[in-house]
C-alpha cells in the first residue's frame, strides 16, 4: 500500500512518499477498501476503484444511507485506517494543515464559547492568542454570527451552531476540507442560507472540498462535480461534471433550467441505487 | 367521533411538547422565591419541635439535649475551650485530604479512561484496594507512614481518590465520541486533549462525584480523629463522649454538621464557576 502525502509530514495518518511528481495537484484514490469485521462476517464497506480529486475542486458524493460514504471521508480525515489500497494526497500544504473536517450537528464542543470554538483548531497548534481570536473573528463575521462570540452553543439556532462548525474548519486554513453531510440536520429554508455562505465563503478561498451530502439539490447547488455512491459495498458508479456558472446563488439556482436538467440526470441514475438499497434493507429484514 | 377525539389528544401533546426554556437554550429559572422559603423554614421547624420536645421531656434531654442548650454550650466552648481551634484542624485536615485525593484520583481516571491499554492493567488493581474497607488500611498505613499527620491525610484521601477516579473513567468512557473524532482531526495533543477537550467534557460528572467526595472526606476526618488525633471535632465528639459529657459531644456534631454544610455549598458554587455552560437546576 503506497500512501504518499506531498509537502509536511505528519499531519493526518497519511505519510510522505515524495515522488517527482509528473500529475497535477489532487487527491489520488486507487482501489480503495475498507471491510469491517472479519471472516464471515466480515462487510465490504467500500470499494473505490478509482478516484481523482482535483486541487482546488469542490467535489460532492452523494449515495443512498448505509453507501459508505461517511466511512470514505474518515478514512480520508485520518479517522479510520483503509484495509488496503492507496491514497496520495499531492497537495502542496507546507504552511497550513492537510485538512479539516466539518462534523454533524454535534461536532462543536458546548464547553467553549463560539469564539473558543472557530479557534479550536488554531489554539491546539499554538497560534497566540490574539491572532487566533482575530483569524476566528473575521470567520464568524463572514457567517454572520458577529455578536454571538461569547454565547455558548447551546444558545444558538441549530443552523448557528452549522455555521460555527464551518468557522472552525475555515479558521483552521486546511488545503482540503471534508465535510460530513455538515447541514443533513437542518430545516430546508436553514439549509439553503448555510449553502448561501458556504458557497460565499468558498469562492473566496477556492480550497479543495470533498462533501457527503444524501440530498442531490444541495451536491448539484454546490459541487463542481457530483460523484454518486452505489449501495454497499460503495462504490463510484458515476461522476457528473456541473457546468453551472459560479458564483453561484444557492437561493435562486434552484428555478434555474439548467439546474433541473443536469439534477434530472443525476436523479436518474442515483434512483436505481436508493430502490437497491431499499430492496436489500428489505431482504435482510423479510 | 374518533376523529375529534384523535384531535383533542393531539392538541393535548403539543401543549405539553411546548419548548422547554432547555430546548429554546434561555437559563432555566432556578428556585422561586417560595421553594427559597420553604429551604429555609424545614430545618427551622425541625429545631423549634426539637426544643419543645426536649423541654416536655417528650425526649430524654440527657441524651438530645435541647438546641438552646446546645448552642450555648459551643459558645462557651468558643470563648473559654478550644473549639474554634479544633474546627481549624478539621477544615484543615478535611481539605488537605479533598485536594491529596480529588486531584490524583481524577488524573488518574482520566487517563485509564483514555488510553485503553492502561485502563486494562490498573482497572483489576483499582477494583481490588476498592473493595476493602478503607478504615480496616488505617493500622497498615500508620505501620508504613507512622504516627502523624500525613497518615491522617492520607487516610482521609482514599475516599475521595477512588470516588472521582471511578467517577471520571466512567464518564470518559461515555463521552460523545465525535469530540475524540474532532479532536483527532485537529491533531489535538495530549495537554489540549485533556484540558480542553475531555475534562469539560465530563466536568458536570466529575461535579457529582466532587459531592459524593465531600461527604467522604468528611466521614474520613471524622473516623481518623475518632481514632488517634489529639484535636480537631472528631476528637471533641469521642473525648466528650468518653467522659459522658454528652452536650459537649453533641455541641461539636453540631458544628460538624455546619462544616459539612458550608462545604456543600462551596460544591454548588464551584460547580457554577467551573461548568458555566451546564446550569442544572437546583434545589438549594
Amino acid at each position: 500500500m503506497s500512501v504518499g502525502v506531498v509537502g509536511r509530514e505528519g499531519t493526518t495518518s497519511l505519510h510522505t512518499v515524495a515522488t517527482a511528481s509528473d500529475m497535477a495537484g489532487g487527491i489520488y484514490v486507487r482501489d480503495l477498501v475498507k471491510t469491517f469485521g472479519s471472516g464471515a462476517d466480515a462487510v465490504e464497506a467500500l470499494a473505490i476503484a478509482d478516484l481523482t480529486v482535483r486541487e482546488g475542486e469542490f467535489l460532492c458524493i452523494v449515495g443512498p444511507s448505509g453507501c459508505g460514504k461517511t466511512t470514505f471521508l474518515r478514512i480520508l480525515g485520518g479517522l479510520e485506517a483503509p484495509t488496503s489500497g492507496a491514497l496520495d494526497v499531492r497537495i502542496e500544504h507546507s504552511t497550513r494543515p492537510l485538512q479539516s473536517m466539518v462534523f454533524q450537528e454535534q461536532g462543536i464542543f458546548p464547553w467553549l464559547t463560539v469564539l473558543q470554538n472557530a479557534a479550536y483548531g488554531l489554539t491546539v497548534r499554538n497560534v497566540p492568542r490574539g491572532q487566533r481570536e482575530a483569524i476566528a473573528a473575521g470567520y464568524l463575521r463572514k457567517l454572520g454570527l458577529a455578536g454571538f462570540e461569547a454565547a455558548y452553543p447551546r444558545q444558538l439556532s441549530g443552523g448557528m451552531r452549522q455555521r460555527v462548525n464551518l468557522a472552525r474548519a475555515f479558521a483552521n486554513d486546511p488545503a482540503v476540507l471534508l465535510m460530513d453531510e455538515p447541514l443533513g440536520s437542518l430545516d430546508e429554508q436553514t439549509k439553503m442560507l448555510v449553502q448561501e455562505d458556504l458557497l460565499h465563503l468558498w469562492e473566496g478561498t477556492r480550497k479543495t472540498v470533498i462533501f457527503i451530502t444524501h440530498s442531490l439539490d444541495e451536491a448539484v447547488v454546490l459541487g463542481d462535480r457530483v460523484a454518486v455512491m452505489s449501495h454497499r459495498p460503495g462504490r463510484i458508479k458515476a461522476i457528473y461534471p456541473i457546468d453551472l456558472p459560479r458564483p453561484r446563488n444557492a437561493l435562486e439556482l434552484r428555478n434555474n433550467p439548467s439546474f433541473l436538467a443536469i439534477r434530472g440526470r443525476v436523479w436518474d441514475t442515483l434512483r436505481e441505487e436508493v430502490l437497491s438499497a431499499n430492496l436489500g434493507s428489505r431482504e435482510s429484514l423479510g | 367521533m374518533t376523529q375529534s377525539q384523535e384531535t383533542g389528544g393531539l392538541s393535548a401533546r403539543s401543549a405539553v411538547t411546548a419548548p422547554t426554556p432547555a430546548a429554546t437554550g434561555r437559563a432555566p429559572r432556578l428556585v422561586s422565591p417560595r421553594e427559597r422559603a420553604v429551604a429555609v423554614a424545614s430545618p427551622i421547624v425541625l429545631l423549634i419541635a426539637w426544643e419543645i420536645a426536649a423541654r416536655t421531656n417528650l425526649i430524654d434531654a440527657r441524651i438530645l439535649p435541647a438546641p438552646s442548650l446546645v448552642a450555648a454550650t459551643i459558645y462557651d466552648m468558643t470563648v473559654h475551650g478550644d473549639l474554634l481551634t479544633d474546627t481549624r484542624d478539621t477544615i484543615l485536615r478535611f481539605l488537605a485530604g479533598i485536594f491529596a485525593g480529588v486531584l490524583p484520583g481524577v488524573f488518574l481516571g482520566l487517563t485509564m479512561g483514555l488510553f485503553r491499554w492502561i485502563g486494562v492493567v490498573l482497572n483489576p488493581i483499582v477494583g481490588v484496594f476498592y473493595n476493602i474497607p478503607r478504615i480496616a488500611l488505617f493500622p497498615l498505613v500508620l505501620i508504613i507512614v507512622g504516627l502523624n499527620e500525613t497518615s491522617n491525610i492520607l487516610m482521609i484521601a482514599l475516599g475521595p481518590f477512588f470516588t472521582m477516579l471511578i467517577t471520571a473513567m466512567g464518564a470518559v468512557m461515555t463521552v460523545d465520541p465525535v469530540y475524540r473524532d474532532v479532536a483527532k482531526n485537529f491533531n489535538t495533543g495530549p495537554r489540549h486533549l485533556y484540558l480542553m477537550v475531555t475534562l469539560p467534557a465530563i466536568a458536570p460528572a466529575l461535579m457529582s462525584g466532587l459531592r459524593i467526595s465531600v461527604g467522604l472526606g468528611l466521614l474520613g476526618t471524622i473516623a481518623v480523629e475518632f481514632l488517634v488525633a489529639d484535636s480537631g471535632l472528631g476528637h471533641v465528639i469521642w473525648n466528650s463522649w468518653t467522659v459522658l459529657s454528652l452536650t459537649q459531644s453533641m455541641a461539636g456534631l453540631v458544628v460538624a454538621a455546619l462544616v459539612g454544610y458550608v462545604m456543600f455549598t462551596m460544591v454548588s458554587l464551584l460547580e457554577r464557576l467551573l461548568v458555566p455552560w451546564n446550569r442544572p437546576r437546583s434545589f438549594a
